[in-house]
C-alpha cells in the first residue's frame, strides 16, 4: 500500500492505494460510478477520465501514477442540483444515450474536446470519442450530441431534434398528420419519417420523447448491476477450463480452501447435479436439457471448472490457481463438419441429457419443415427455367456488450435470494434458478437494473446460478463480473452456419422452388439451437412468395464456445445467404436486382406457409390453413422506394461514378438487402404491467418488460402517458423486478414495444376507466364515454373539466377511496412483420480488397414508431453491429479450440472513426394489433445490412464473394481468383 | 512504487533493483499487469523525471525523450520535422493511448506491431540507452533483437531517440488506416533523406522485427528525382519496387492474415508511399500530396 494525493473532481484527497491497484478500481472505490470496467486493456474507454484535462483510460493507468494529479471524473459536472451542464443536456436531448454505460467517459471526451476545440469538424469529433466504443448507437446520434453540445456552449438554442418528414413515393401524396413538427431539421441524426394518414393525430405516441431514464445515465448515479455497495461483500471468479474438450478426473481444492480470505470453492465434486438448458426461454424450456453448473467434463475452452468466493477480487483469483485438477484431455471436435463426420468424438456422451437429437453423431437438434411435399418439391424444380445453387458460411461473432456480464447477490433479511444481474430476462432466470439452487421460486428475487447492451447474450442464465450457489455456500453477498475475455469465451456467440439455397426460378423472373439446407454450429451445449436454427428456415423462406419450399438443417455440437441468441437471431444467417443469392441470380438473368425482388416479394395478405412448420413449439403435423398466418401492415414496397432515392441508386452502373478518375485502385458500388423479422413469438409472449395513480395525479407504471438500454421503458411511458392524458415525465417507470412487477417473457424476439407495450395500453386503459368514472361522478356527467383525459385534466363533452390530481385526491382519501390502479396481461396471436430495405455504398481497394462502407441508408417499417429518435437510434445501432458481422469480427480459435482474439482491437468493432453516416427513414404502417400501431423495430436492422455490403462489393468488382466477414484479405483472394472482365487488376 | 524526481536518481533506483518494472505511460504494462501476467512488485514510474520529458532539436538531430508521448509526436512543430512519425501516431490506439503512450515504451515493448517502429527504422533512428554505470547508444536494428526482446542490459533504461532532422520527404502508411474498419495488418514508413539522396523503407508487422528493404530501397533511390522532389517512375518500376517491398518482408500467417497477403499488403503500401513522397521546399513546405 501506498498513499498517494490527487485532485479528484475539485476536492483534495489522500488515499491509500495498492500498487497494482489500477485507476479505475480506486476511482470506483471512491464512489465515482460513472467510471466503469469495459475491459482490461484499455479498449473499451468505459472508464475514461481526465487526468490534467488529458482523456486517459483509467484501467489501464496504475492508481498510482495519478499521484499528484488533477482527475475528472462524470461526477464534477454535477453541481448537486437538477441543472444539467450543456453537455450532459446535449447528451439527453439528442437520444446519444441508449444503454448509457460508457455515458460517463463520452461526455468527459466531449469536454476535453470542446476546451481545446470550440468548433470542432466532424472528423475531429469522431476522433476524440474514438477510443470510447459504443455498440448501441452506431455513433450516429452521439456525434450529433457532440455537435449540439458545442452549439449550447456557444449559447445558442438549437431547435430539437425531430423528425424529417418526406412524402411517400409509392401511394399518392396525402395530407400529413397535422401533429407532426420538425420539418426543418436535416441533421444526419433525424430520422426520415414518412407518415400514414391511418395513423390518428397522437399527444405523446410519435414523439421523441426524452429517454426516462437519461438522468441516472448521463449523471454518472447508481445504474447498472455492479452500482450497488454491499457490507461484507465477497468477489468471484471462475476457473475456466484450458482443454476444448476434457474428461475432469479429480479437483483437489484443499491449498485454495486453506488460502486466508477464501469462503467458498464449489466444483462438481461439491455441487448437485441437476440439469438445464440456459437459455432464458418460457416454460418448458426447449430441450436438450445438457448443462449442470459443474460438470465432471469440459466441452471448450472457457468452460466452467471450479468458482471460488474470497475477501477480494486478487484472493479469488490465486485460489483458483491454488485448484489441482487433473484433467484426461480428449481430442476436440472443432468444426461441425467435422462433428457429424462418422467416427467423431463425443461432445455430449453423459447418461443424463434429455432431448439430444442423436448425441452419439453430435447431431443437438434435427430441423425440417417444408409447404409441399418431397415428389412436388421435386416437380416444382423440373418445372423451372433455371435452377440457381450456392453456398454460404457466416461465422461466429460475438454481442460485445460494453458492460460485460456482472451480477451481484445477497440474502435478504428473510433470507431470500435475491440477485441484481445485467440480465434480459429476469422472470425466466428467477425460474430457472429454482431447481439448481434447490429453493423455490417465492425464495429468489431477481433484479434487472439498468442494462449496458444485451443483444441476447443476457437471454441467457450465464452467471446468476454461480453467484446463487456461492451466496447460499457463504451466506454473504457475492459479486461476479466476467472480464472481457471470459465474456468472448464463456458468455455467447451467434451461430455459425453453412447454408446452401437451390432456387428454381421461372423464365419471368418467378420463385417456383426454394431449397435451403443448414448446418449449423451451436458450440458445446445446445442453448437456443433448435428455435434460432428454426428461425433460419423461416427468414431464409419467407419475404419472397414462393410456390414450394423446404428447409432442413442439422444443428452439431463442436468443442467450441457456445452459441445462443443474438439480436436477429438466425435471421442474419439466413439473409446473407438469401439476399446475396438473389443478387446473384439477378445477376445471371441480367434482371435488375430490384426488379427481381420486386417480383417476388410478400405483400399485405400473402401467407407466411413455412412458418407453421417451423414454430417454437416444434411442427406443426397437419397445418391447417387457419393455422397460416398472413402478412399484415406492411411497408415493404415504400421502403424499396424511398431508400432507392435516398441512397442514389441510379448511379450504379455509372463508369464515371464506380470508377473514380484519379483513383485507379478504386471501384465504387452500391448493394441491397431486404429484411422481415417478426414481433414477439405469437400465443408466447407474454408481457404484464400494472399502473397506479398517485396523489399527484402522476402514476407509477410497473412493468415485467426488460429496457437492456433500448429504451423500452421510455416508449412503455408514452403509450400510458397517451392514455391516461399525461406527460412521459408524468409516469415513474419500474421494470424488471420479480418481487414488484408483473411477470414478461423478457427482452427478446422484438417484443417489449409490441407485446409488453399493448398489455402497458391495456393497462393503463384499466385505469382510466375507474378515472374516467370518477371523474364522471365528480362533474357530473351521465355518460363517462364522454370523458377524455387529456393534459393532466378528465374533460367533459361540454369542456369542463376537474385535474387529475384532484381525481387523485378524491379517490385515495376522500370519497369511496379506493387506489386506482389498473393490471393488464397481454399475449398475441400474431407476429406482424417489421420490414426493412437496406442499402450500402462501398468503396473498394482493389489492391488491397479493403472495402469502405460510405453510407448506408435503412428504410424501415416499424409500424407507428412510439418514440422516432429511440426508433431510428435502433436501427443506427443495429446496422453498426451488422457493418462488424459483414466486415471485421469473427472469433478466432486455434487447432486447440484456444481463442485467438477474445480482445478488442484484434477482435474488431465499429468506432466512432470508422462508423459510416447514416440514413434511417421511417415508413410508418397503422398496425392494428399494435399499441397506437407500433410493431417492432430491434432486430430488423441488423439483418440485411451483410448482403448489402456484399451486394455493393459484387456491384463494385463483379467478384461475388460468398463467405463473411468481407475481410481486405478475403476480398483481394475472390479478385484475384476471379476472371470475371470488371475486377481485372 | 518509486517516484524519482532526476535522471539521476532513476538510474540510482534502476541499479538497485534490476527487477523492478519502469512504468511511463502503462498502456502496455498495466494490460499485462490486469492480465496476472506481471505483478509490479516494484515499480519506478518515469513520470517526474524532467530529464525524459518532451524533445529537443540539436544540429542536424531531433532527440526524441523516451516519455514522449503521441500526441506530443502530432503538435507543431515536432509533426512537421518529422510527419511521418506524427502520422504513425495519428494512428496509434485511440486518444487515450496516444495520450499515454510513450515512445520509450513502443521500444522497450518491441512488438512487431509497434507503430513508431518502422518509422524509427526508416529514419535510422538510434537508440541512447543510460545506466548508472553510463550511456550507449544503439541502431535502432541493433536495440531490437527478436519479438518483444530488446538489448536493454539490466539496470540500463531508454533516455532517448536521436533521429537525423534532415530535408526529407516522410510517409507512413497502413493497411486498415482508420475510418475503414480494419485490423492493420502491415505498415510501411518511407523516408527519401533529400541530403544523402536515399530512401529507406520500414516495414512495420510484417517480420519478428521492424524490417528495412535494401533492394527496393535502391530501386526506390535511383527513380526518385532528387532535383524535382518527386518520384518519377513507370508503371512497370513501381510494380517492381512493390515486389522488391514484398520480398524483404518475413511475414508469418496468424489470425488476422496469411503470410501470403501481408506480403502483397506491404509491397501495395510500399509503392504508395513512394508515389506519395514529396521534398518539401527550403522553406519546409510540401507541395500537396494527392
Ligand atoms: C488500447 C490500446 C491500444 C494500443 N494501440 C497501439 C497501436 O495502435 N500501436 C502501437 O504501437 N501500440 C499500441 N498500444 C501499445 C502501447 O500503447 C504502446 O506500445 C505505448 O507506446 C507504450 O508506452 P507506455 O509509455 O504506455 O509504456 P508502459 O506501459 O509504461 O511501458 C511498456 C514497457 O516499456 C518499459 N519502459 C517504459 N519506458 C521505458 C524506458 N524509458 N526505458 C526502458 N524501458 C521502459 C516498461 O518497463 C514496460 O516494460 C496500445 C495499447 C493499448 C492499451
Ligand atoms: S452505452 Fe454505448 S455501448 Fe452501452
Amino acid at each position: 500500500m501506498m498513499e498517494i494525493s490527487i485532485d479528484l473532481n475539485g476536492a483534495g484527497r489522500k488515499v491509500e492505494v495498492g500498487l497494482d491497484e489500477s485507476l479505475l478500481r480506486l476511482l470506483r472505490r471512491l464512489g465515482c460510478l460513472s467510471v466503469r470496467y469495459g475491459s482490461s486493456t484499455g479498449e473499451t474507454g468505459a472508464a475514461a477520465v481526465l487526468v490534467d484535462g488529458d482523456l486517459v483510460s483509467a484501467e489501464v493507468m496504475l492508481a498510482v501514477q495519478a499521484d499528484g494529479h488533477r482527475v475528472e471524473t462524470l461526477e464534477s459536472l454535477d453541481p448537486g442540483t437538477a441543472e444539467l451542464h450543456p453537455i450532459q443536456q446535449a447528451f439527453v436531448e439528442t437520444g446519444a444515450l441508449q444503454g448509457g454505460y460508457s455515458a460517463g467517459a463520452m461526455v468527459l471526451a466531449t469536454k476535453a474536446l470542446l476546451e481545446r476545440r470550440p468548433d470542432p469538424s466532424d472528423e475531429e469529433i469522431r476522433d476524440a470519442l474514438s477510443g470510447i466504443l459504443d455498440r448501441e448507437t452506431g455513433y450516429v446520434k452521439v456525434l450529433e450530441a457532440v455537435r449540439r453540445a458545442a452549439a449550447l456552449l456557444h449559447g445558442e438554442k438549437p431547435p430539437p431534434l425531430a423528425p424529417l418528414v418526406l412524402e411517400p413515393l409509392t401511394t399518392s401524396p396525402t395530407t400529413r398528420r397535422g401533429d407532426l413538427d420538425g420539418e426543418e431539421s436535416v441533421s444526419p441524426a433525424a430520422p426520415r419519417l414518412v407518415p400514414s394518414v391511418d395513423v390518428p393525430p397522437m399527444a405523446v405516441v410519435g414523439k421523441p420523447e426524452r429517454k426516462v431514464d437519461a438522468l441516472r445515465m448521463v449523471k454518472g448515479h447508481e445504474a447498472f448491476a455492479d452500482d450497488v455497495e454491499l457490507r461484507g461483500l465477497l468477489h468471484a471468479k471462475i476457473l475456466r477450463s484450458p482443454y476444448a474438450h476434457a474428461r475432469i478426473r479429480s479437483i483437489d481444492d484443499s491449498a485454495a480452501r486453506a488460502l486466508p480470505g477464501v469462503h467458498a470453492v464449489l466444483h462438481y465434486g461439491n455441487t448437485a447435479r441437476v440439469k438445464y438448458a440456459s437459455g432464458g426461454q418460457s416454460w418448458p424450456n426447449p430441450k436438450p436439457y445438457d448443462q449442470v453448473s459443474f460438470d465432471d467434463k469440459v466441452r471448450h475452452v472457457g468452460d466452467r471448472v471450479a468458482a471460488v468466493a474470497a475477501e477480494s477480487p486478487e484472493i479469488a483469483e490465486e485460489a483458483c490457481r491454488l485448484l489441482k485438477v487433473t484433467y484426461d484431455v480428449l481430442p476436440p471436435v472443432l468444426s461441425a463438419k467435422e462433428a457429424i463426420a462418422p467416427g467423431a468424438p463425443v461432445v455430449h456422451d453423459e447418461p443424463d441429457t434429455e432431448g439430444i437429437y442423436d448425441a452419439s453423431r453430435n447431431l443437438s437438434h434435427h430441423i425440417e419443415g417444408q409447404t409441399v411435399p418431397d415428389d412436388e418439391l421435386a416437380e416444382a424444380f423440373a418445372r423451372a427455367d433455371r435452377i440457381f445453387e450456392e453456398t454460404f458460411s457466416v461465422q461466429a461473432v460475438q454481442h460485445c456488450p460494453i458492460e460485460p456480464h456482472v451480477a451481484v447477490g445477497w440474502l435478504d433479511g428473510d433470507e431470500r435470494l435475491v440477485i441484481r444481474t445485467s440480465n434480459q430476462v429476469p422472470f425466466h432466470t428467477r425460474r430457472m434458478l429454482s431447481p439448481l439452487l434447490a429453493l423455490p421460486v417465492k425464495s429468489i428475487r431477481v433484479i434487472k437494473p439498468r442494462i449496458g447492451g444485451g443483444f441476447g447474450s443476457k437471454q441467457e442464465m450465464v452467471i446468476e446460478d454461480v453467484v446463487g450457489h456461492l451466496v447460499l455456500a457463504t451466506g454473504r453477498p457475492v459479486r461476479l463480473e466476467l472480464t472481457r475475455e471470459e465474456e468472448f469465451v464463456s458468455t455467447r456467440r451467434r451461430h455459425s452456419q453453412t447454408l446452401t439455397f437451390r432456387t428454381g426460378v421461372s423464365s419471368d423472373g418467378k420463385l417456383v422452388a426454394q431449397d435451403l439446407s443448414v448446418l449449423a454450429d451451436t458450440g458445446a451445449y445446445g442453448t437456443h439451437g433448435f428455435t434460432v436454427q428454426s428461425l433460419t428456415g423461416q427468414r431464409g423462406l419467407s419475404q419472397y412468395n414462393c410456390p414450394a419450399k423446404r428447409f432442413r438443417c442439422d444443428v452439431a455440437y463442436t468443442n467450441r464456445p457456445v452459441a445462443g441468441a443474438f439480436r436477429g437471431y438466425g435471421a442474419p444467417q439466413a439473409l446473407f445467404a438469401l439476399e446475396s443469392h438473389l443478387d446473384d441470380i439477378a445477376r445471371q438473368l441480367g434482371i435488375d436486382p430490384v426488379e427481381l425482388r420486386r417480383r417476388n416479394w410478400v405483400r399485405s395478405g400473402d401467407p407466411l406457409d413455412i412458418v407453421p412448420r417451423l414454430g417454437e413449439r416444434g411442427a406443426v403435423e397437419e397445418v391447417r390453413p387457419e393455422d397460416i398466418p398472413r402478412i399484415g401492415s406492411c411497408g415493404l414496397a415504400e421502403c424499396v422506394a424511398q431508400g432507392l432515392v435516398a441512397i442514389g441508386w441510379e448511379r450504379r452502373g455509372d463508369p464515371s461514378w464506380s470508377r473514380p478518375p484519379g483513383r485507379p485502385s478504386i471501384r465504387r458500388g452500391i448493394g441491397m438487402g431486404l429484411a422481415m423479422q417478426g414481433s414477439g413469438i405469437p400465443l408466447v409472449d407474454m408481457g404484464a404491467a400494472s399502473i397506479k395513480m398517485n396523489d399527484d395525479g402522476s402514476f407509477n407504471l410497473l412493468a415485467g418488460a426488460a429496457d437492456i438500454g433500448t429504451g423500452a421503458d421510455t416508449a412503455l411511458a408514452q403509450i400510458a402517458a397517451e392514455v391516461l392524458g399525461v406527460t412521459p415525465a408524468d409516469i415513474v417507470v419500474y421494470s424488471g423486478d420479480t418481487d414488484v412487477t408483473p411477470f414478461d417473457v423478457g427482452a427478446y424476439a422484438s417484443s417489449t414495444t409490441y407485446v409488453s407495450g399493448m398489455a402497458v395500453k391495456k393497462a393503463a386503459e384499466a385505469a382510466r376507466e375507474r378515472i374516467v368514472a370518477r371523474a364522471a361522478r365528480l362533474l357530473g356527467v351521465e355518460d363517462a364515454c364522454e370523458i377524455h383525459l387529456r393534459d393532466h385534466h378528465a374533460v367533459g363533452a361540454d369542456g369542463r373539466s376537474i385535474s387529475l390530481e384532484k381525481i387523485a385526491l378524491n379517490a385515495l382519501h376522500t370519497e369511496d377511496q379506493e387506489q386506482i390502479i389498473g393490471t393488464a396481461s397481454h399475449v398475441s396471436p400474431d407476429s406482424p412483420a417489421p420490414f426493412a430495405a437496406q442499402f450500402a455504398e462501398v468503396e473498394v481497394d482493389v489492391e488491397t480488397g479493403q472495402v469502405t462502407v460510405e453510407k448506408v441508408v435503412t428504410a424501415v417499417d416499424c409500424g407507428v414508431a412510439v418514440n422516432p429518435l429511440g426508433a431510428s437510434g435502433q436501427v443506427e445501432g443495429a446496422v453498426a453491429q451488422a457493418l462488424g458481422y459483414a466486415l471485421t469480427e469473427e472469433l478466432v480459435l486455434d487447432d486447440h479450440g484456444r481463442p485467438l482474439n477474445a480482445r478488442f482491437g484484434p477482435y474488431w468493432i465499429l468506432r466512432s472513426d470508422d462508423a459510416p453516416p447514416q440514413e434511417v427513414i421511417l415508413v410508418e404502417t397503422m398496425e392494428p394489433s399494435g399499441p397506437f400501431g407500433a410493431k417492432s423495430v430491434g432486430e430488423v436492422a441488423i439483418d440485411s445490412v451483410a448482403p448489402a455490403v456484399r451486394n455493393a462489393v459484387l456491384d463494385a468488382t463483379g467478384v461475388a464473394i460468398d463467405e463473411l466477414p468481407l475481410t481486405p484479405e478475403r476480398v483481394w483472394r475472390a479478385l484475384q481468383t476471379s476472371s470475371a472482365g470488371d475486377a481485372d487488376v | 512504487m518509486l517516484v524519482p524526481a532526476s535522471l539521476d536518481e532513476l538510474l540510482a533506483s534502476v541499479a538497485a533493483d534490476t527487477r523492478a518494472d519502469l512504468i511511463a505511460g502503462g498502456t502496455d504494462l498495466m494490460v499485462e499487469v490486469n492480465f496476472g501476467r506481471r505483478s509490479p512488485e516494484s515499480v519506478i514510474s518515469v513520470a517526474l523525471v524532467p530529464e525524459l520529458k518532451s524533445w529537443y532539436r540539436s544540429g542536424d538531430e531531433v532527440i526524441l525523450n523516451a516519455a514522449l508521448t503521441y500526441s506530443e509526436m502530432m503538435r507543431p512543430p515536432l509533426c512537421e520535422l518529422l510527419p511521418a512519425l506524427a502520422q504513425a501516431a495519428r494512428t496509434v490506439g485511440s486518444p487515450q493511448i496516444r495520450n499515454a503512450g510513450t515512445i520509450g515504451g513502443n521500444l522497450a515493448t518491441a512488438s512487431p506491431a509497434g507503430d513508431t517502429l518502422p518509422v524509427l527504422a526508416a529514419l535510422e533512428a538510434t537508440v541512447v540507452l543510460e545506466s548508472a554505470e553510463g550511456g550507449r547508444a544503439v541502431p535502432v536494428g541493433e536495440f531490437i533483437v527478436s519479438v518483444k526482446r530488446t538489448s536493454l542490459a539490466p539496470g540500463e533504461i531508454i533516455r532517448s531517440v536521436r533521429v537525423p532532422a534532415r530535408r526529407a520527404a516522410q510517409e507512413f502508411l497502413k493497411v486498415g488506416t482508420r475510418n475503414a474498419m480494419v485490423i492493420a495488418v502491415c505498415s510501411v514508413a518511407l523516408v527519401a533523406d533529400a541530403e544523402r539522396r536515399e530512401v529507406h523503407l520500414g516495414l512495420g508487422s510484417v517480420g519478428p522485427v521492424p524490417l528495412r528493404a535494401p533492394r527496393a530501397e535502391e530501386l526506390a533511390t535511383s527513380l526518385f528525382d532528387w532535383d524535382e522532389g518527386v518520384p518519377r517512375a513507370s508503371e512497370k518500376e513501381l510494380a517492381r519496387l512493390a515486389e522488391l517491398a514484398s520480398e524483404a518482408a518475413r511475414p508469418i500467417d496468424d489470425h488476422r492474415s496469411t503470410a501470403r497477403y501481408r506480403r502483397h499488403a506491404v509491397g501495395v503500401c510500399a509503392r504508395r508511399a513512394f508515389e506519395r513522397a514529396r521534398l518539401p521546399d527550403a522553406t519546409g513546405r510540401r507541395s500537396v500530396t494527392p
